[in-house]
């Protein structure tokens, strides 16, 4: 098998609540979307296999997953909140405990398929919690399945990781869990933390000890383009992962960088977002016999934005072409349960956006700061 | 903040006949740039770098005929201004920056108990504006009047989202500037119910 989608419907009960803007919807929805298309057939669907505890407590303290276990069964639980578990981002749900684990396998499935070489990538959509912490759940994430999986390649592969965070916020939970240790580097482009949650991400934050020159962060100005978000992408990520060398890329792909997404402030079309995905193709090629595992992520504009955005990722992955047209069926399928309409192609029509303000600050300042991380990098790694 | 959370604790002080060249020497070394002169434990002055790099030169503070083989009583400067442990360090800020110093010795009483520098005035500034925690940036203008703020950030409580920092970046008669750090990543959302409110939001701004 060359490529995996891991899959089950299951992975949809990840749902924080109703109304919550984290939603699980858009599994179905980018899955229809490429079985519409003809580029995601049943050979690719691989069924996750559970993982156990022990895998899980290799990240997580036992106290804290102990406190998710004490929520999914009664939401009363005293110290839910210094657990960061029942806020309003992380509200509690019944088997929530199940529910994540589930995420969990989902990923290191992927992981292992491609480290195992039973497949050469491996997409999990469903993954891609890139903000839980040891000991806390953050940002819409309470286990923290891309570190649980990533653990997984280098504990039982002896794989040296490289970690690619393309969502709109910064990769911190992934990040601070990797710190010290240099057989992964953590590589994350985002909205400056100055103006987007977690606030962390800045280009100074890069690694300690062992790990120091394996933490690498390049924040973006709010409203940053398309242009300008590949200038900073060809700048730092090859640069990086030359550097690093890894056996095994881990790609976390946000989708909440377009312009529609209504939590985060960069402004990319699906076009420039589907060029990101491609040079992580090629990059994963060139540096570890194309070994790749993309996760979803971030992504809240469900229905318009992110199946065409993960379309493309699997399309890049998959070393496939997308067609120019969203089919007409699929549009069909979904444009009930849609409070948007459905647009008619993947591409974005660009000339209908308004001028962003400020477009040539934004671009200047963006290339200061990949000038500054470039030095702060090249001084790093000289000094070893 | 007070002067005591700041400053440095394990002061390096000297005497006063200690020859200048033996003082540049442990400057060196242990990275300090000003020590304070204790004659029989009693504050009698201070000495900085830059007094000590115009020793025998033509700068016009050379004192002259001065040179690296004398104590350090020729060239230290008294008396000497102190601050107190329990200072606000606005306060100390205040004084550090009318008076064009680089640092201050704190005294308790007559005891010397630490010191502070203009860079642990800056690592005060970092640490208030520092982000502990995974939290978003809301900048929020309300009236100068009781309950402005309150009134916001009862509005927040009622939402579940808990407040980790406030910081107060500018204000004009009528209006106060706030900057909280606020624990969701649904900032946008939360900008947005604050709005319908009422609630003068400044970040984030509305998508063009």
């Amino acid at each position: 098998m060359d490529y995996a989608f891991v899959y089950d419907p299951a992975l949809s009960q990840y749902e924080l609540s109703d109304s919550h803007p984290f939603k699980p919807v858009r599994l179905e929805l980018t899955k229809s979307l490429l079985t519409a298309t003809g580029l995601l057939e049943d050979k690719h669907t691989v069924q996750p296999y559970p993982i156990n505890e022990t895998q899980l407590l290799r990240i997580h303290q036992k106290d804290y997953v102990d406190a998710v276990k004490a929520v999914s069964k009664n939401a009363n639980f005293e110290d839910a909140y210094s657990y960061g578990l029942g806020t309003s981002d992380n509200p509690i749900f019944p088997n929530m405990h199940e529910a994540i684990m589930r995420v969990c396998s989902a990923t290191t499935t992927a992981v292992h398929l491609v480290a195992s070489g039973k497949a050469q990538r491996a997409v999990n959509l469903s993954g891609g919690l890139h903000h839980a912490h040891a000991d806390k759940a953050s940002g819409f994430c309470v286990y923290n399945d891309l570190a649980v999986a990533i653990d997984h390649a280098v504990k039982k592969f002896k794989l040296r990781v490289a970690y690619v965070d393309i969502d709109a916020h910064h990769g911190d939970g992934v990040q601070w869990l990797f710190y010290d240790r240099n057989d992964v580097v953590t590589i994350s482009l985002h909205e400056s933390g100055r103006y987007l949650f977690p606030g962390t991400g800045h280009t100074y934050e890069i690694g300690k000890d062992a790990g120091r020159g394996y933490s690498v962060n390049m924040p973006l100005e709010p409203f940053s383009e398309d242009v300008s978000y590949l200038e900073a992408f060809e700048a730092v990520v090859p640069l990086a992962l030359r550097k690093f060398k890894p056996d095994l890329i881990v790609l976390q792909a946000g989708a909440d960088m377009h312009r529609y997404d209504p939590l985060a402030d960069l402004a990319l079309s699906v076009q420039g977002m589907s060029k990101s995905y491609q040079r992580m193709s090629e990059l994963a090629d060139e540096l570890c016999d194309g070994r790749l595992v993309a996760t979803g992520g971030g992504g809240y504009d469900p229905f318009r934005t992110v199946p065409r955005a993960w379309g493309q990722l699997w399309a890049a992955v998959t070393r496939q072409e997308l067609p120019k047209d969203i089919p007409a069926a699929w549009r069909k399928q979904w444009e009930r349960q849609s409070p948007v309409e459905l647009p008619e192609t993947f591409a974005d029509d660009v000339t209908l956006w308004k001028a962003i303000p400020r477009h040539n600050e934004i671009e200047s300042h963006n290339r200061a700061v990949v000038k500054r991380l470039v030095n702060t990098l090249g001084s790093t790694w000289g000094d070893q | 903040m007070l002067v005591q959370d700041i400053m440095t604790k394990k002061v390096v002080a000297i005497d006063p006949e200690m020859p200048i060249v033996d003082v540049n020497k442990l400057m060196e070394q242990r990275n300090i740039r000003h020590f304070p002169i204790l004659m029989n434990s009693q504050l009698v002055g201070i000495v900085s770098d830059r007094d000590i790099r115009v020793v025998g030169s033509e700068h016009p503070r050379a004192q002259k005929g001065v040179t690296l083989k004398d104590s350090v009583k020729k060239i230290m400067r008294s008396p000497v201004l102190t601050t107190h442990p329990l200072d606000p360090i606005e306060e100390a800020a205040k004084v550090l920056r009318e008076h064009k110093i680089g640092a201050m010795p704190v005294l308790d009483g007559d005891e010397l108990v630490g010191i502070v520098t203009g860079i642990d005035f800056l690592e005060a500034m970092v640490k208030m504006t520092g982000v502990y925690g995974a939290t978003t940036r809301l900048e929020v203008e309300v009236d100068n009047r009781p309950g402005g703020l309150a009134s916001v950030l009862d509005s927040i409580a009622k939402k579940k989202v808990n407040v980790s920092s406030v910081m107060t970046t500018r204000s004009d008669p009528d209006a106060v500037h706030f900057v909280l750090r606020v624990n969701t990543i649904d900032g946008r959302g939360l900008a947005g119910e604050l709005r319908k409110e009422g609630f003068e939001i400044l970040w984030p701004t509305e998508k063009p």
